[in-house]
């Protein structure tokens, strides 16, 4: 391949990949400069591309017509706690059907993805009954257990395939070095794994994340309420408080993207930093 | 050895241990001690919240040992929470709504009478009351109303040489077809789900029908009905509308109405609110709903609800909190704050310098209501909504209006 | 190396422990998950179930047991079968565009580039998003009256009047189906690329070196190593899209009529604008056999047994 050619595929590859950025964000962008606008630009006819005004405040002012704090608190910690939880329940699930074979593996593994397949709507009568029983309803504990049981699917599926595609041989050897099995994946395999750890403990936070049905139905105060319920206060019956609810929304993703881009480098270990070479 | 690993499993571990903490919490926390009311109340706009809360706060103060648990819930959300809640028995004491009749058929409700004082039961507005009524009984308590009017772009009317409001059908297509021209829509048409229900409702008002005939029979495919949808659909047809009401949304018409896009409609209310935050240069009147030919004007009513709930333990705690949310001065802030009409005596008498209301107040005794007494309303509602738009734009009016029939009737 | 299925059960570590303990393994790694579908899971399932055999006053209040009155009433229903149908047509589309436009976006984010991580960055932002709010800023976008849509097309000179795009219902539902693909494409692109990861950069080489082209390195090396990941990010899609009840719900409710209903969107106008909370549970029962069928029949097709 000549210079010029590369040079040529690059441009065309860096092209390509900011119009998909700009194709992405293109909802939000728009998002955002509905947040910025005044209400009486709102339902311009035609709309305005920008403001005429720019209504910086609307992202002040919505953090005191909402407890947003709050909420994001709510969030953050049911979100978190369902992310660990699920990937700490699906992480030996995972290894385990993944190394061993077993009378029920399959039938192990179908029936987790069983649990993926309920709409939320049709469940929701049924999980609140269930935590009255058990005396959850307006607790962290009944978000969390449901978020982290009914998202447990993926994340033993995406590590079973993870563990699947680690070759066996790197445990034995580390054996051979004198490591329990125990020892071989925690300092073998798990490193390896960590691609789909990181996969699955973002699928699962960001499901949880944007939890919605099932919160609303088991919260009912400020206390436990996450932000997806508690900003459809900004939805009254005849008009929708447009630039508040799109302020709210826009700052609910901010957390998440910044998770991501924290663990987001984990994505491009595995094999090609670790071991095989 | 990956140490981000080691060190993820410590909050593991919190986790679990907070999971047997709120166990154990809340096994012990239900103790309900009958002075404790639950209350659900619809979103009417976010002052909703803020109010009931500052109402409860003066309640609790005024009653000590009393307390209201609040829930403020979505429009959209509203009858899903309320639906499982029963499902699992677990109703609110006191509940805000659009309907009332299904619950009282279900014999979930407690009647009027045992629930608010004589004061209070006899300042109802008769035709609100006789409206809140479930086989001889009054079960629902008259919360808020509102009434329509029709609206029209004065500047729209002065650019096409219109002059006052139409008064009968046919002027209202002409006149359409002459704002049509200048480019703006001339009649604005929602029969989108949110309200398409109310928007059939007023037309076929005008030309004689409604949802029941004389005899209180269901009658929604009665030949006044079908005629309606017909001229609507030929209005459509003539592009004297926007296109596709089936999926237009009131919102969005009271919006372009705002904005200035649109001759005329029928307005709620709120609409003059609407315009006032949006664009408060727009120059528009407001005239009573026309008629076919030969009918005379009328106007929508809407009532939304406030009802108790048969869970014994806490009535006298239920009662006292009704009565507090219908002391005159209570209850006029939250019209006032919602921009709502009185559905009493004492609040219209204080509400009568309101300019603003006055035209609509003064609609009141003439309007006409959903049959929100009947139990299959519901469905009627949900199913009107849903369906009748197509009845001006694809489907045949009869087939629509025979199906909404049959699934009211119940044959 | 290539590492495949037939390195799962060559696992001697068993060995060394004490027999007993052998039969009660599984348990012991399995027990949790276990332990959390079996605790949480599986109670709201079968008050589904229960429900769909109720019968259940407009309100709520249980009334006695209703047989197979509920499914038959569904059956009956002049709109189950288009529903259905719709619903067909809206998990495929969306799914079969999805995997194809992942598996270009996973390979060009793998690739490197300048601002590569601030790509990737903006790859998680629909994800990230509520998925409500997603579907409420495109009907926004998509508005007859004041979209930008209609815009922008003008201003280009696509169009040269305004379009209603979500009332016509075809239209709608194209429409919605791209923001269905919109909003499944980050989760499935990430699956991918974190699946691109067990591909060992000397399996490129080597294959350049042996002078095969891209493509052919593409799907005859990279792509079989994909699969793994690939059949749990179209199992879950399929899964999530056929449950999926924002978009529509959000942009057109389904209407006009049932005209864009697709089986889960139909499944709670059943409940809450027909009032019949048994037939809901019935569709609801249906439904999720639907999904079981579909999942089984795809991994069937793609032979999971080789792959799992």
């Amino acid at each position: 391949m000549t210079v010029p050619a590369a040079m040529m595929r690059k441009v065309l590859l860096t092209a390509c990949a900011w119009l998909v950025a700009l194709v992405v964000l293109a909802p939000y962008v728009q998002m955002l400069l509905t947040a910025l606008k005044p209400h009486e630009e709102l339902f311009a006819s035609p709309p305005g591309y920008l403001p005429e005004s720019w209504q910086f405040g609307n992202f002040l002012e919505v953090w005191r017509v909402a407890p947003i704090w709050e909420y994001l608190r709510n969030t953050v910690l049911i979100a978190g706690l369902s992310t660990v939880l699920a990937v700490a329940v699906a992480l030996p699930a995972a290894y385990y059907t993944a190394r061993r074979r077993f009378r029920g593996r399959r039938m192990f593994l179908l029936l987790v993805l069983v649990t993926q397949m309920f709409a939320p709507t049709a469940l929701v009568i049924g999980i609140h009954r269930e935590m009255l029983a058990l005396g959850l309803i307006d607790t962290y504990a009944a978000l969390i257990l449901v978020n982290a049981a009914f998202n447990l699917a993926f994340s033993t599926w995406i590590l079973h395939a993870y563990f699947s595609s680690i070759p066996v041989e790197l445990e034995e050897a580390a054996w051979l070095d004198g490591c329990g099995t125990l020892q071989a994946l925690l300092r073998v395999t798990l490193p390896l794994a960590v691609p789909g750890v990181v996969t699955a403990v973002i699928f699962t936070f960001i499901t949880a994340w944007n939890e919605f049905v099932v919160a609303l139905t088991l919260t009912s105060t400020p206390e436990t309420q996450p932000l997806t319920v508690g900003i459809t206060a900004f939805i009254g019956q005849y008009e929708v408080q447009w630039q508040y609810l799109f302020a709210a929304s826009l700052i609910a993703i901010v957390p998440v993207v910044a998770l991501f881009a924290y663990i987001e480098r984990f994505l491009v270990s595995g094999l090609t930093a670790g071991s095989v070479k | 050895m990956n140490p981000s690993w080691r060190s993820r499993s410590r909050p593991l571990r919190a986790a679990a241990l907070g999971l047997g903490a709120a166990l154990a919490l809340s096994a012990c926390g239900d103790a309900d001690d009958g002075d404790t009311i639950t209350f659900i109340a619809a979103e009417y706009s976010s002052d909703t919240e803020p109010y009931w809360q500052e109402l409860i706060a003066d309640f609790e103060e005024a009653n000590p040992g009393m307390s209201v648990d609040l829930q403020v819930v979505n429009w959209d959300d509203i009858d899903q929470h309320v639906t499982t809640l029963v499902q699992n028995r677990q109703q609110p004491d006191v509940l805000n709504l659009n309907k009332f009749a299904g619950f009282a058929a279900d014999g979930l409700l407690r009647p009027a009478e045992d629930v608010v004082s004589a004061e209070v039961r006899d300042d109802f507005l008769p035709g609100f009351a006789d409206n809140s009524v479930y086989e001889g009984t009054q079960y629902g308590l008259p919360f808020i109303a509102s009434t329509r009017l029709f609206f029209y772009n004065t500047d729209l009317f002065d650019e096409a040489g219109l002059d006052g409001p139409p008064r009968t059908w046919d002027e209202v297509a002409d006149y359409a077809e002459q704002i049509s021209e200048l480019g703006a829509v001339g009649y604005g048409l929602p029969l989108g789900p949110e309200e398409a229900q109310a928007e059939f409702q007023m037309w076929i008002n005008g030309n004689g029908g409604h949802w029941t005939d004389s005899d209180g029979n269901w009658a929604i495919n009665s030949e006044e009905n079908v005629e309606t949808l017909e001229f609507l659909a030929g209005m459509v047809d003539d592009g004297l509308t926007q296109p596709n009401p089936a999926t237009t949304n009131r919102a969005d018409m009271f919006n372009a109405f705002a904005q200035g896009d649109v001759g005329m409609l029928n307005g709620a209310v709120f609409l003059p609110g609407v315009i006032e935050d949006q664009n408060p240069d727009l120059n528009y009147d407001i005239a009573p709903i026309p008629g076919n030919e030969g009918h005379e004007p009328s106007t929508l009513g809407v009532q939304d609800y406030l009802m108790a709930f048969d869970n014994p333990g806490n009535e006298e705690a239920v009662n006292a909190f009704l009565d507090f949310v219908y002391d005159t001065d209570n209850y006029t802030e939250f019209l006032s704050t919602e921009r709502f009409l009185p559905a009493t005596d004492s609040a219209s008498e204080a509400m009568t310098s309101d300019a603003e209301l006055a035209p609509f107040i003064e609609a009141l005794p003439e309007a006409r209501f959903f049959p929100t007494t009947r139990p299959e309303w519901t469905e009627v509602d949900g199913a009107v909504k849903q369906e009748i738009g197509t009845a001006v734009q694809d489907a045949e009016p009869r087939e629509v209006l025979d199906r909404l029939q049959q699934r009211a009737s119940g044959e | 190396m290539r590492p495949s299925a037939t390195t799962t059960g060559r696992v001697p570590a068993g060995r060394a422990r004490p027999r007993r303990t052998a039969r009660l393994e599984p348990l012991l790694w399995l027990g949790p998950a276990l332990l959390l579908i079996g605790g949480i899971v599986l109670w709201p399932v079968v008050e589904m179930v229960l429900t769909s055999l109720r019968e259940i006053s407009r309100t709520g209040v249980p009334r006695g047991w209703a047989g197979a009155d509920n499914f038959s009433a569904l059956l009956d229903h002049p709109e189950l079968v288009p529903v259905i149908g719709r619903t067909i047509v809206w998990v495929a589309g969306i799914v079969a565009v999805t995997v194809a436009l992942s598996l270009g976006l996973a390979q060009l984010l793998h690739a490197r580039f300048p601002g590569r991580r601030l790509v990737r960055w903006a790859l998680i932002v629909p994800w990230a998003a509520s998925l409500v709010m997603t579907a409420i800023v495109w009907r926004w976008m998509l508005s007859y009256f004041y979209g930008i849509t209609n815009r922008v097309l003008t201003d280009l000179g696509v169009i040269d009047s305004p379009r209603d795009w979500l009332g016509d219902p075809t239209i709608a539902l194209l429409w919605m189906m791209w923001v269905g693909v919109f909003v499944s494409l980050p989760f499935t692109t990430y699956v991918l690329l974190a699946g691109l990861q067990t591909v060992p950069d000397e399996v490129h080489e080597a294959a350049r070196v042996d002078g095969a082209s891209r493509w052919r390195t593409y799907w005859s090396v990279v792509f079989p190593l994909l699969k793994p990941a690939l059949l749990v990010a179209t199992v879950i899609n399929v899964i999530n899209v056929f449950n999926s009840f924002p978009i529509i719900w959000a942009m057109t409710r389904g209407g006009p009529g049932n005209a864009t209903d697709t089986t889960t969107t139909f499944m709670y106008k059943l409940a809450f604008v027909d009032q019949s909370v048994g037939q809901s549970a019935a569709m609801a029962v249906v439904n999720f056999l639907m999904v079981v069928v579909m999942v089984l029949l795809y991994l069937r097709a793609v032979r999971w047994k080789e792959i799992g």
